[in-house]
């Protein structure tokens, strides 16, 4: 199906290497034109349409993994790419991040209810002695967009609450982000504790945040460093072993 | 040969600041050298050292007289202002710097804007204006920077990040009022320090590449900083962290003496950058080269910005409180080394 929204075809033009395009395109090409206004709003940051439109779509009868799949997490793709290119920065990340959870306030609910099993269970937080979670909580809301259940342990996280989660939670991902230089060190101290509770081998842990690199995440003992919230979920679904889950196979419309 | 300095660190300073010629490159740090070594040193940890202004002058001396700057700063961390306005605070302990807890925003728009009475007074201020009496009077041939926020970080810490840049989109207009009235607390701050001796001021605003665009910068900041490089009567010292070579042709019109870059931008671009237009200080790494390398590596980064021809050296930023001594004094050797093998 040809793009309906001039909106997003326009958006559409920011993604210019032709595997990503492809890609994208994959997700789109199955959605019907309600779907489409659906992503381009989100794209834009108008939460209030995103709002409307998800209400109307599963009034209509779409299903909420049609809503997430064609609507919420295809928007978000274009989204992050054009944050990795830097055609947008943080606040239109926000404001298109208000408006997927305008839209995931009528979706969740619902995939919850279904029973649908998670790719996985991620325990995220800001490591210890820092406040800064902008980064994080991005990347929770892309993981979470993804299929990934995810328990947000905010910020000043200390080594022993990302253990108790993942003993709690029964996660197999760990994810620690830190802002300050002061309190990068606390990814290896948190690192060395999830080692002493021999739990190193039943979790693989990424990092990242502003002053981190690959080199560091590896000294710090990590598995994988993402720079941004869309190598956050790519990384994560590699750490899976579901990366191949990034392209979904192309499937009739649904309705 | 060796090199015959002819000026005094204070000279150097002003005249790197001012564009006029050196006896040699400054080494600064606009914005700190303290470490947890420095602190056992002089017994002025943090963050006591924060708050009293015996210990943050006591502290902030080690950066002349144990590293070799020619500068010393007494403000080590972003909070004192916003400490003062009311602001909740995590103080933290000696191996961490003190930070607002920006989840908890005491601001929600312009009309809340308020300078508390007595805000000068406050002791989270008077541990900077008073420090800053005791180094003039102990360092009179040092540089001695003070530091007054900028309203874009006062902005993060009094509405809280996210909620501000959601601002940025939703209401400009707004968001320029905020800005407007914020300023006036750079300014009050500012005009303390300078009263109470600072040479010049560091003037940290982090509109950063790492979250917004160099058109914001232009959009929101370029004509406040040109109004605060007019009405503060010291030289202004911008620090702005991550990539920003997309603003810095923006920053080199504002009137600031320097602008103070990250290691994310390479130096001799930064330089094509600002075309002469502002000077720059920086921008030897900290995460990987000044905390986790050693010396040759930070004599190799302190060798590509004088190369590059950057006017003042320093570390990018605040430094990681464990770094190792023997880096941070690697500095002013390898820029000592440097101007002697041209002598």
């Amino acid at each position: 199906m040809p793009i309906h929204n001039e909106g997003l075809q326009q958006e559409l033009g920011h993604v210019t290497e032709p595997a990503e395009l492809a890609r994208i395109m994959a997700m789109f090409e199955h959605g019907d034109p309600i779907m489409h206004d659906i992503a381009y709003n989100l794209i834009i940051g108008n939460h209030h349409e995103v709002d409307r439109l998800t209400k109307e779509a599963l009034d209509n009868g779409y299903s909420a993994n049609t809503l997430l799949d064609d609507g919420l997490i295809s928007a978000m793709a274009i989204v992050g790419v054009k944050f990795r290119d830097n055609v947008i920065f943080v606040p239109e990340v926000l404001i298109a991040a208000r408006a997927m959870k305008a839209g995931m306030v009528h979706v969740e609910p619902i995939l919850s209810a279904s029973g649908i099993e998670p790719i996985g269970t991620v325990v995220m937080g800001t490591v210890k002695g820092d406040l800064h979670d902008i980064g994080k909580n991005l990347c929770i809301m892309m993981l979470r967009g993804t299929g990934f259940k995810v328990y947000d342990l905010g910020v000043d996280t200390k080594p022993q609450a990302f253990i108790d989660a993942v003993l709690e939670h029964g996660a197999t991902l760990v994810g620690m982000s830190a802002l300050l230089t002061t309190t990068m060190p606390n990814m290896g101290k948190t690192v060395a504790a999830i080692e002493e509770a021999g739990l190193r081998d039943q979790v693989r842990i990424m990092v990242g945040g502003a002053p981190l690199n690959p080199e560091f995440a590896d000294d710090m003992g990590a598995d994988g460093y993402g720079k941004d919230a869309m190598a956050c979920v790519d990384l994560a679904k590699k750490l899976m072993g579901a990366d191949q889950l990034a392209v979904p196979e192309p499937i009739p419309a649904k309705k | 040969m060796a090199l015959v300095e002819t000026m005094t660190p204070r000279e150097r300073v002003m005249n790197a600041l001012a564009g006029k010629p050196v006896d040699r490159t400054p080494c600064a740090n606009p914005t700190n050298v303290a470490t947890v070594e420095l602190m056992d040193l002089v017994d002025a940890p943090f963050p006591e050292a924060c708050r009293n202004p015996e210990l943050a002058a006591s502290l902030a001396a080690t950066g002349h007289t144990e590293l070799g700057f020619d500068s010393v700063m007494p403000y080590f961390t972003i909070i004192q202002e916003s400490s003062a306005l009311g602001c909740e605070m995590q103080w933290e302990e000696k191996d961490n710097w003190p930070t607002v807890r920006m989840a908890k925003p005491i601001w929600k728009g312009p009309d809340d804007i308020r300078i508390p009475d007595g805000f000068l007074n406050n002791p989270d201020n008077v541990t900077i204006t008073k420090s800053i009496e005791i180094l003039r009077k102990q360092f009179p041939d040092v540089a001695v920077i003070g530091k007054t926020m900028g309203p874009w970080t006062l902005a993060y810490h009094v509405f809280g990040v996210e909620n501000f840049l959601l601002m940025t989109i939703d209401d400009p207009g707004l968001t320029m009022e905020c800005l407007h009235k914020l300023k006036e607390i750079s300014v009050l701050f500012g005009e303390a320090q300078i009263a109470a001796g600072a040479d010049a001021l560091t003037f940290p605003d982090h509109a950063t590449g790492d979250l917004v665009s160099g058109e914001y910068y232009h959009r929101f900041l370029k004509d406040i900083h040109i109004e605060m490089a007019e009405r503060l009567q010291v030289p202004l010292i911008l620090h702005i962290c991550g990539k920003t070579l997309d603003r810095m042709s923006f920053i080199a019109e504002t009137g600031m003496a320097a602008f103070h870059f990250d290691s994310k931008n390479d130096p001799q671009e930064a330089m094509d950058a600002v075309d002469g237009k502002i000077n720059l200080v920086g921008n030897i790494n900290n995460p990987e080269t000044l905390y986790a390398r050693g010396p040759e590596e930070v004599r190799a980064e302190v060798l590509r910005c004088l190369e590059a021809g950057v006017q003042m050296i320093a570390p990018e930023c605040a430094i990681p409180l464990a770094t190792k001594l023997e880096n941070l004094i690697e500095i002013p050797r390898s820029v000592r080394e440097w101007h002697e093998a041209r002598a």
